[in-house]
């Protein structure tokens, strides 16, 4: 007994209070911002390094739903006009909002419907699909449950059936040999739903967009609800979006 | 000499192997196991031209790779089948059967591994069934409960107790190895990152050291040791994760939270040294990205230092329990003979009392300097595999601390060269699950011919397979966790 209380002491206060307002170390990259400043007539550079084709030029822009949040075109830009802040609120609601552009300071959801705020604003369970992650993802959407992050406080959880859930979470870019699981797993969920894709490879197929073994259609299909950009989302992404969208606090 | 005799990372030319008639081929395969080697790869060294295979082995005594060639040129792919003499090629073989068609004649158990419904010798392919009065069999996956990727899992029951466990995987196939050949060097250290998530470090490490040795880049010693630091803060952490997962598999709450609790602490030293929890983004061609200076240095000392202190005092409560010993101790065993003759690596080999550490006996970066104790156990069992995590914890940090003080000075970046034309390597790391092998050939140009991973949970997925047998089925999560392998990895 001694021991365990011994031990409880250790833990001390680990819990993030300000889940808004924490502080990420000085070289995590999170929203990037892209300078009111002209390119180098014919400089490319930034989109040649791109691993994903996240970038486009002419403005600028940058897709947070390819983009792997590597360091590569702002320490290729001559003109130090990509610059990755610190910001880790990256959630978004739709395609259109994924893209960076120079006018961008900061990126939210919008608030969901009355009819979502009422039936999952206070309670949310979620059934999570793993369908070709690489384990990144599934390993930040498990530090959620930890006593560092502790997303139940928010009434947020992740069951074990489809049928006890409320919507899906899916990481990975889709492969074909996981498009049926994810088809029954979906299908399973009982009506309202929502489908929240979790990291690059599930938003755009990431770094496996031209993979042949990855089939997409269902993405196409169904109505995404939440984007959380990332490679991986740090779990502060995910919370803070969920939390925006529902406007739970 | 049949076969060709390389080191770790060591640059070799295309032309070197000798393609051998296929039954002197066998043979030659058969003798360099027969002395102790180990297969770690079955492949054609031209993915165009599957009609000239290599065996790769490992001889873990020598620190020796020997690479066999085979030539079936004359049409028929067809070869008798190592494994039952050697239980440790069976996967490669039937790996190298459902990829290019090859027929290992008396194969015992020719099975799918990355496909599903597929037909073998012109049959298709059912699970093992046992029959009887009151045996059942369960089904479970390819989604589980938990937060986890997917695999299909059959198991074979007679009341509580497994037969069998057959392990059907494949569902996280992305192509990997294909895109390795398109993909452009930016575009090939994300893939790497993203082979298996888990082992970002583990699996960049290896593609880099291949690269860099193709390229004949030498790396400064600081880069070195940087990457060797992070190897191992992803070892701690992962270890970490492991032993959090087998206390809360038994229920133990306390243990597990805490663990989880210190787990953060390592993987956001790793963000303090390069932006990303898992490491992404530290490793370049020739070097780091990031340097450690002062201020990181201190940060990750300082997160280490609590790490060191509380997890003695957590492995002591976990380890003293009655109750998690009950459950730890002689469950899921894997014995040394067998762990050895199925070809286990790394953490699960090491737990059976096997020597297999990639570090002491194929050293690569600054492992070469700066040694780091091999710790086996001999039980085999879920308590060797968690026990072995705590004590590689101790023997790591032990490392770490001596590194950062004694970190070199220097640039952390060199000049990269031009890949080699018609040139092979064999890149081993030891991630913290165990062997990780980057095989590459290169072209006329210069551009990559051929890509293999081969990551430890190739090796290790059968052993858990073997550890269920006669287990009740009650303990699989606590075993499942005790091997903690990878789907992605193996998947590819």
């Amino acid at each position: 007994m001694n021991d365990a209380i011994k031990i409880r002491i250790l833990q001390g206060d680990p819990i993030i209070h300000d889940v808004k307002n924490a502080s990420l170390p000085k070289l995590f990259r999170g929203l990037p911002s892209i300078e009111d400043k002209a390119c180098f007539s014919g400089c490319n550079k930034c989109q040649e390094v791109c691993p994903t084709n996240a970038i486009k030029l002419n403005p600028v822009s940058i897709n947070l739903g390819l983009c792997v949040f590597c360091p590569l075109c702002e320490e290729t830009c001559p003109e130090k006009i990509i610059h990755f802040t610190n910001n880790y609120h990256l959630a978004v609601d739709s395609k259109e909002k994924l893209i960076v552009i120079k006018q961008t300071k900061t990126v939210s959801p919008e608030i969901a419907s009355e009819k979502i705020r009422k039936y999952f604003g206070k309670s949310l369970k979620l059934r999570q699909i793993s369908a070709g992650g690489c384990n990144g993802c599934e390993l930040e959407l498990n530090a959620l449950s930890n006593v560092n992050f502790d997303m139940g406080r928010y009434g947020i959880e992740f069951v074990a059936s489809p049928r006890h859930a409320d919507g899906v979470v899916i990481t990975g870019p889709i492969t074909q040999r996981m498009t049926k699981a994810t088809e029954i797993c979906y299908e399973a969920v009982p009506n309202p739903k929502i489908i929240i894709l979790f990291g690059a490879c599930a938003i755009s197929g990431g770094i496996f967009q031209n993979s042949k073994e990855i089939q997409r259609k269902f993405l196409e299909e169904n109505k995404i609800d939440l984007f959380i950009p990332g490679c991986p989302p740090h779990p502060l992404t995910f919370i803070n979006g969920l939390l925006d969208w529902l406007k739970n606090v | 000499m049949k076969s060709l005799e390389v080191q770790n990372n060591q640059l070799f030319d295309r032309d070197a192997t000798r393609f051998l008639e296929k039954d002197e081929f066998r043979n030659t395969v058969s003798e360099l196991m027969q002395n102790g080697s180990r297969m770690i790869a079955l492949t054609p060294v031209d993915k165009s031209d599957p009609q000239k295979i290599i065996a790769v082995l490992a001889d873990s005594n020598s620190s020796n790779i020997h690479i066999a060639g085979g030539n079936f040129s004359d049409g028929k792919l067809e070869f008798e089948s190592w494994a039952n003499e050697f239980p440790q090629t069976n996967y490669f073989e039937c790996e190298l059967s459902e990829n290019y068609g090859y027929a290992p004649v008396n194969h015992p158990w020719l099975r799918p591994v990355r496909k599903q419904n597929v037909i073998l010798r012109d049959k298709p392919y059912h699970f093992f069934k046992l029959e009887g009065e009151e045996v059942h069999e369960v089904a479970v996956g390819p989604i589980h409960a938990g937060v986890i990727e997917p695999g299909h899992f059959r198991f074979q029951c007679h009341g509580e107790l497994v037969y069998n466990l057959e392990i059907n995987l494949g569902y996280q196939h992305r192509g990997v190895e294909k895109l390795f050949l398109r993909a452009n060097p930016n575009q090939r250290i994300i893939l790497s990152e993203s082979i298996a998530g888990d082992t970002t470090i583990g699996h960049t490490f290896a593609h880099c050291n291949a690269i860099e040795s193709l390229s004949q880049t030498q790396l400064s010693l600081r880069a070195e040791v940087i990457r060797t630091i992070a190897a191992e803060i992803e070892r701690i952490a992962m270890h970490l994760s492991g032993l959090g997962g087998a206390a809360n598999d038994i229920g133990f709450a306390l243990p597990a939270s805490s663990y989880g609790r210190l787990r953060t602490l390592a993987i956001n030293s790793l963000a303090a040294i390069c932006g990303s929890r898992f490491g992404r983004g530290l490793f370049l061609y020739g070097g780091v990205r990031f340097d450690l200076n002062d201020e990181i240095k201190n940060t990750v000392t300082d997160n280490l230092k609590i790490i060191q202190n509380d997890v003695h005092q957590i492995n002591e409560y976990l380890f003293s329990s009655v109750g998690a010993l009950s459950r730890f101790e002689e469950t899921g065993i894997v014995k040394k003979d067998l762990a050895q003759s199925v070809g286990l690596v790394g953490l699960a080999a090491r737990s059976s009392g096997l020597e297999e550490d990639v570090r002491n006996q194929f050293p690569y970066g600054a492992y070469r300097y700066n040694p780091i104790s091999m710790i086996t156990l001999s039980t085999g069992d879920v308590f060797a595999r968690a026990r072995l995590r705590a004590l590689e914890i101790d023997e790591t940090l032990r490392f770490i601390f001596d590194q950062i003080e004694t970190l070199p000075q220097g640039e952390i970046k060199s000049e990269v060269g031009n890949v080699a034309a018609n040139a092979g390597v064999v890149s081993i790391v030891e991630g913290w699950r165990g062997e990780i092998v980057h095989i590459v050939f290169t072209d006329g140009n210069g551009n990559l011919l051929n890509y293999k991973i081969k990551d430890p949970s190739f090796n290790n997925w059968y052993g858990l397979s073997l550890a269920l047998r006669e287990t009740a089925i009650s303990d699989f999560p606590l075993c499942n966790k005790s091997f903690d392998l990878s789907y992605a990895g193996h998947d590819l």
